[in-house]
């Protein structure tokens, strides 16, 4: 019990970095998604090709392998004119990867939209961006909640592969107590702070599922 | 000079023709019905007035202004965003569909538009959107989402949003299609006040009765072209097509 009390403020310690690392990515990713599935529906020729291939890359590749070519390869092949420090280089890789994902749950999204509500909203008056701000966007978010939980849950697993940047996240905390300590009880507190932390997330999601069921379609 | 005025249309969808020298002018305060076989083309000539389709050639002017033409070499010119925005807010659109937007209140579908559109103040709303939602019954169910209305109930929203713009013409598309057949006496009911308003009106109508009740010119489409044109009495007493006469034996 005195080891736990012992290794926990610790552990709470890499939360920091898990936590912060989340948030600003969530945050960044989920706008930066709607974009990307915007510019992938648009009729400009180039543009949507351009998005297709770029969440092609970034779907095609292991996350961590993105990690690593952004904090190591980039700065050799520009010649260290783009070189980010190691939380820098997390958050850009991780948004442009979370991107690429949500842009695909809101491209379907937007596309399970009937076509009528475009009507509907055109013949009304409504500008392109007026129709997708407040009709078709507020109807996608309320069809995407259950992927966009999952990939919210995801992320917060995903952000221990910081680890090999080196970054104080739970899990890297975690493991050198445990190579420390030869003691596996680290492991299990690891666990529980990363349930709490879904827990919370899946209520969050429960609540805004219920927010939303107030209409039907 | 006629208020809507549509000369000439031609519409393919992948090089099949759905219209073909269409053409329709009509008069402020006058009610036009098109009937017809479904796949006549006669929601896509309406269409094409709401600018929800592209013509491939003739010409559309409203009110004196062109929304396009096509000039001697075919070719076929929009006018400006400008101006076709301006002559959308002159129409409103009833669907078959209704198209309503499920996830805001009865209340909130009428008023978003001339909030959004029209830059108008909630207050300024309000009563336009009390007004009309009594006129077509529905006032107390202004707090309640589309989906909990039955069909009859959200075509008549659906009207009443649509005339919240305040718009010049009523463009009706198969407004009754979609619906079970003892509601669609309450959608006919409201049109008919708008009638008796004097409300310019084009309805694309499967209700032969009352499209020979209420309008003032009867308008018979078959394979992309008019076949016959006339008023009530005519259309449906004295029909001289033998398309129109089969259609009409078919439906009557």
């Amino acid at each position: 019990m005195d080891y736990l009390l012992q290794i926990i403020p610790t552990i709470a310690d890499g939360l920091k970095v898990t936590i912060s690392l989340f948030c600003v990515v969530w945050i960044l990713s989920i706008p930066g998604g709607i974009v990307l599935a915007l510019l992938r529906l648009s009729k400009l020729p180039l543009i949507d090709k351009i998005v297709e291939a770029f969440v092609y890359l970034m779907r095609g590749t292991p996350l961590m392998l993105q990690i690593l070519f952004m904090y190591f390869a980039l700065p050799i092949m520009t010649d260290g004119a783009i070189q980010m420090d190691d939380a820098t280089a997390a958050v850009v890789t991780f948004v442009l990867n979370y991107a690429a994902y949500l842009c695909e749950i809101f491209r379907g999204g937007i596309q399970s939209i009937p076509r009528g509500q475009y009507e509907g909203a055109k013949v009304l008056g409504f500008t392109y961006g007026q129709t997708m701000r407040t009709i078709i966007l507020p109807q996608m978010f309320k069809r995407v909640l259950p992927p966009l939980a999952n990939e919210t849950i995801n992320l917060l697993k995903d952000t221990s592969l910081v680890y090999v940047l080196a970054m104080n996240d739970i899990l890297r905390i975690t493991k050198s107590i445990v190579q420390r300590d030869f003691d596996i009880s680290a492991f299990i507190v690891a666990a529980i702070f990363y349930l709490i932390f879904t827990f919370i997330l899946t209520n969050i999601f429960n609540y805004l599922e219920k927010r939303f069921s107030v209409y039907d379609e | 000079m006629a208020f809507v005025n549509m000369e000439r249309i031609e519409k393919q969808f992948n090089n099949q023709t759905v219209l073909k020298d269409v053409s329709l002018q009509m008069n402020k305060g006058e009610i036009v019905s098109i009937i017809g076989p479904s796949g006549s083309g006669k929601s896509t000539f309406l269409r094409c007035l709401g600018q929800l389709e592209t013509i491939d050639g003739g010409a559309i002017t409203v009110d004196g202004i062109t929304l396009v033409s096509t000039d001697s070499s075919g070719m076929v010119h929009y006018a400006n965003k400008q101006t076709m925005h301006d002559l959308l807010l002159r129409m409103g659109m009833v669907f078959q569909s209704f198209n309503l937007f499920p996830h805001m209140t009865v209340l909130e579908n009428i008023m978003v538009a001339p909030r959004m559109v029209k830059a108008m103040k909630d207050a300024e709303i309000l009563p336009i959107a009390e007004r009309l939602l009594n006129k077509v019954g529905l006032w107390e169910k202004r707090d309640m989402y589309p989906s909990r209305l039955s069909g009859g109930q959200q075509q008549r929203v659906a009207i009443a949003r649509a005339l919240a713009m305040n718009p010049e013409i009523m463009l009706f598309d198969e407004p009754t299609s979609a619906l079970d057949p003892e509601l669609t006496g309450e959608v006919l009911k409201t049109i008919k006040q708008l009638a008796d308003d004097h409300m310019t009106m084009i309805i694309v109508t499967h209700e032969m009765n009352f499209a020979r009740e209420v309008s003032d010119r009867i308008i018979f489409m078959a394979d992309g072209v008019i076949q016959e044109e006339g008023s009530p009495e005519q259309i449906f007493t004295n029909p001289q097509s033998p398309r129109t006469k089969a259609f009409l034996e078919n439906m009557l």
